[in-house]
């Protein structure tokens, strides 16, 4: 689609499929409608706007697609059907996503006929490089395999803290993985990108939460694999989860891209923190989100030698100062101009520094910052319950957590790169959540990020008691992902297409 | 019906890839051969309408009026519609008003001039949401066995033969068309070749149940009631024309086993006719699949819903060329339907009506039917637009022979 009013409409409606209600006789419509064809004038003004974003459908028929039209090439052979929502008030075309049918594997429709499906949010097709990049929710995984269906209801807060802190979070890692060497890490499918991981991760961070979405004042999106070099990943992300209250169609919330290697969402904590408590900024919570499709050069190349490690997948914090699950106790960050690791515009994988990334790159600055914050708040290592940093490689973290006098049960929960690679801005973020997802109330949590470039930020939490009470709301943990037994694995030449992408 | 229209002469190209030859060649070709059969001239033509479906898109013509003014040295009132039913149904009304005696009905299309791109294009007649979810031309109708199935209830053998009755459905158009001239394919095929194509596709359709693309032209000459008698000794008259549209968006219909505008389509139209189903031994159907033309025998009336498969008879080898339903005979595409006479979208219709005009005349040669002794007297063709999203119903008469 190269007609940006076309696009702007379709994935307006699209992305979060909405819908709509008549009012006096409840008959539902996909997409919006101003009157309902059963009442007919009388029902103008009548209709409310639903949207099937947080709902579950069913799939009524289906069949295989072999042959897809030109746009959609990329995604090999699918499952297309029709889909029902609300005990088939709403019928609507869709994909089944998340699946790689094999040239002659026989599908037996009746089988995933009247199984429950998510939609999710993934792009549409394949379109030039120079086009915007079309996305839609018409795409859907089912509900009794690798993601569960979450209802998302909105908890009143029960409680203010005097400091700010992390109230929900949450960890997308998709379906698929490649396993080498005992490494697994995850695989985007080929529909996915940093954009939907965002969106991905914002939703479960939303649910988990349990905050009202129209109160997320500002949305930070921290990514080093935007699909565009301009147009930010935030502005879809608030689109899409209507982050801030919505007025027409233009959401009231602040929404920007940061860029920092492997810090841009861990840098922006402490930001979120501060915004949400201050007193006149009217932001009541805001989100950090962390998400790529870490990028490396094929093995063999120059920049290759980051294929053995790079992941996929988003990580998202919600912080503020209600309901709050670990309270923000301090943080230090440093920096220093060292081109350890850097992608020139337009090129399409990034360069690495080789045996200069350890030691005068990232132990230096994890250990700058982490030393600076310590003194600061005078502790020792054994002060600490958990420990975690950046994981560029399984080596590096273990390395640098022990010179700092960290025991392996202060860090080890938080080692994920064996199981999602690195997720490069989502990576120490999805370490964090692995240890929130096991931490009793009152532990200390330090972390420290680290991105190229270079830099560090060093943060200390300290957990509550609420910490436990939500965690019953989040199925899809970290944990739940990394041991997911609908896993699937796929060849070194099946990753490389996956990650290449639509 | 006062002042019935009549058509006087019919022409057509064969169907299917005509590579060396632009959309005007098949046109031209199309109305010399009707022209020739009733012996008019284009200056005789009081007024034109002209159907195609992609013509802006495969050959960049946005304005075909224009094109065929040009062709014909016409300045006469055209108009451009997307199907040659769609076209007739005009042409009728300004007959029927008195406006013109003696109008050109033409249909062209010219698929094959974008090859690689025609099937993204064919998801234009779709809604776009079925597109942008990853529908194919070729989805809906699979949907819509898979609902048929389901809905009655078709398991274990029955399945077995329901899906061996719309190989046969193929194996029948694909005689029939060995003796049409104009046909795409002119070859037989088995059921067996039908069954094996769709397990290589591992879909409830394969290649052999759904109409080709193809290039192609038809024309029809179109007169009043009193000028057909001096043109022609056997006008055919075009007894009952009627349309009824449905939501493009299929999955949103109520009813995803059926056609609903066939079925208001056909009741209008018989109604204009002041015949009944039975009175119609001869039908052309728009089996886009072989689906399509199962269900549209019942939409039109001649089986009952969730029935038609059972009525296919005979021999796929050596078949019999009729449906028994209830004892009685139905000739359905005989001229090899939409997926062996072929299928170029804007000019089928006109095949379609060439056929029966020809069956009613007694001029089909080899594919002649008969209804008792004679030709058949009333003959309907089924046009759609879309997946049944227009649907267009024509019942054609001629006077019973004295």
């Amino acid at each position: 689609m190269s007609s940006e009013p076309i696009e702007r409409r379709v994935s307006y409606l699209g992305d979060r499929l909405k819908a709509s209600r008549c009012k006096i006789c409840g008959k539902e419509y996909f997409e919006v409608r101003d009157y309902c064809g059963n009442c007919g004038r009388k029902s103008f003004g009548k209709m409310t706007s639903i949207d099937l974003f947080y709902d579950k459908g069913k799939l009524e028929l289906c069949t295989l697609v072999k042959e897809p039209t030109n746009k959609f090439m990329k995604l090999g052979s699918y499952v297309y059907g029709i889909v029902s929502f609300h005990n088939g008030k709403i019928r609507v075309p869709g994909r089944l996503t998340d699946q790689i049918v094999n040239d002659g594997e026989a599908i037996d429709f009746s089988s995933l006929e009247g199984r429950e499906v998510i939609p999710r949010f993934r792009r549409r097709y394949s379109v030039g490089k120079s086009e915007v990049v079309p996305t839609i929710s018409l795409a859907f995984t089912l509900a009794d395999e690798y993601y569960p269906h979450q209802e998302y209801t909105v908890v009143q807060p029960s409680k203010e803290y005097d400091v700010p802190g992390i109230v929900g979070y949450s960890v997308y890692a998709s379906r698929f993985r490649i396993k080498e060497d005992n490494i697994e890490r995850s695989v985007p499918f080929v529909d996915e990108d940093a954009v939907t991981a965002a969106v991905e991760a914002g939703k479960l961070a939303l649910i988990h939460s349990g905050v009202d979405s129209s109160l997320v004042g500002k949305v930070y999106v921290g990514s080093e694999s935007n699909p565009y070099a301009v147009k930010p990943i935030a502005s879809k992300v608030a689109q899409v989860l209507k982050l801030g209250e919505e007025d027409e169609d233009v959401q009231g919330v602040d929404a920007v891209d940061t860029e920092f290697a492997c810090k841009a969402a861990s840098s922006m904590f402490k930001d979120a923190a501060s915004l949400v408590n201050y007193p006149k900024s009217g932001v009541k919570y805001a989100m950090v989100i962390g998400t790529d499709n870490s990028q490396a050069a094929p093995r063999g190349c120059p920049g290759g030698e980051l294929d053995l490690f790079v992941g996929y997948g988003g990580s998202a914090f919600i912080f503020g100062k209600y309901d709050v699950i670990a309270e923000i106790e301090g943080w230090y960050s440093c920096t220093s101009d060292t081109p350890d690791f850097w992608r020139r515009d337009g090129e399409p994988f990034p360069m690495h520094g080789g045996r200069f990334t350890g030691e005068p790159a990232y132990f230096k600055h994890v250990r700058k910052a982490t030393t600076k914050l310590m003194e600061r708040l005078n502790l020792q290592a054994s002060d600490v319950d958990y420990f975690i940093t950046h994981q560029p490689n399984p080596q590096f973290p273990v390395r640098i957590a022990k010179e700092l006098g960290f025991k392996d049960e202060q860090y080890a929960v938080s080692l994920q790169v064996n199981k999602f690679g690195n997720t490069y801005s989502g990576c120490s973020p999805v370490g964090l959540a692995a240890v929130l997802d096991v931490a009793k109330p009152e532990e200390r949590i330090l972390i420290t990020s680290y991105g190229s470039g270079a830099g560090s930020d060093a943060y200390l939490f300290r957990t509550t008691s609420q910490l436990v009470d939500k965690r019953q709301r989040q199925k899809i943990n970290v944990q739940f992902q990394a041991e997911n037994p609908f896993v699937k694995y796929v060849d070194y030449n099946t990753y490389r297409r996956l990650k290449l992408g639509m | 019906m006062q002042n019935r229209p009549a058509i006087v002469a019919v022409g057509r190209t064969k169907f299917g890839e005509h590579y060396g030859k632009e959309p005007e060649k098949l046109i031209e070709e199309a109305w010399l051969a009707a022209s020739q059969e009733c012996d008019i001239e284009r200056r005789d033509l009081e007024a034109c309408y002209l159907s195609d479906c992609f013509l802006p898109i495969t050959n960049k013509l946005g304005l075909e009026e224009g094109f065929l003014s040009e062709l014909t040295e016409l300045h006469v009132p055209m108009e451009v519609t997307r199907s040659v039913s769609a076209a007739l149904l005009a042409a009728c009304h300004a007959i029927q008003a008195g406006a013109y005696s003696t109008v050109l009905v033409g249909g062209i299309e010219k698929m094959t001039d974008r090859w690689d791109k025609i099937r993204d294009d064919l998801m234009l007649l779709d809604d776009p949401w079925s597109y942008y979810a990853g529908g194919t031309p070729e989805t809906n109708h699979e949907l819509m066995l898979r609902a048929y199935v389901k809905k009655y209830g078709i398991t274990g053998e029955n399945l077995d033969k329901l899906n061996v009755a719309l190989a046969q459905v193929s194996v029948k158009n694909h005689a029939n068309a060995t003796k049409n001239e104009y046909a795409q394919f002119q070859r037989k095929i088995t059921v067996e070749q039908v069954l094996s194509a769709r397990k290589a596709a591992q879909k409830p359709l394969g290649l052999y149940d759904f109409a080709p693309i193809s290039d192609g032209a038809s024309a029809l000459i179109l007169t009043s009631e009193a000028l057909a008698k001096k043109m022609t000794a056997q006008p055919v008259y075009v007894l009952g024309y009627s349309s009824a549209t449905d939501y493009l968006n299929f999955p949103t219909r109520d009813d995803l086993t059926h056609f609903t505008a066939t079925k208001i389509a056909m009741k209008n139209a018989l109604k204009m006719a002041g015949i009944t189903t039975w009175d119609i031994p001869v039908v052309e159907v728009y089996d886009q699949s072989t689906v399509m033309e199962i269900v549209s025998l019942e939409d039109l009336g001649f089986c009952e819903p969730g029935t038609a498969w059972k009525n296919i008879r005979g021999n796929c080898q050596d078949y019999s060329g009729y449906y028994e339903i209830n004892g009685k005979k139905l000739f359905v595409n005989m001229n090899g339907g939409l997926k062996a006479d072929g299928n170029p979208l804007g000019a089928t219709g006109g095949a379609q009506i060439f056929e029966i005009f020809r069956q009613l005349r007694g001029e089909a040669g080899e594919r002649q039917v008969k209804s008792g002794q004679a030709a058949p007297q009333f003959g309907c063709a089924l046009e759609f637009e879309g997946f049944g999203t227009k649907a267009y119903v024509s019942i054609l008469g001629r006077e019973q022979n004295e």
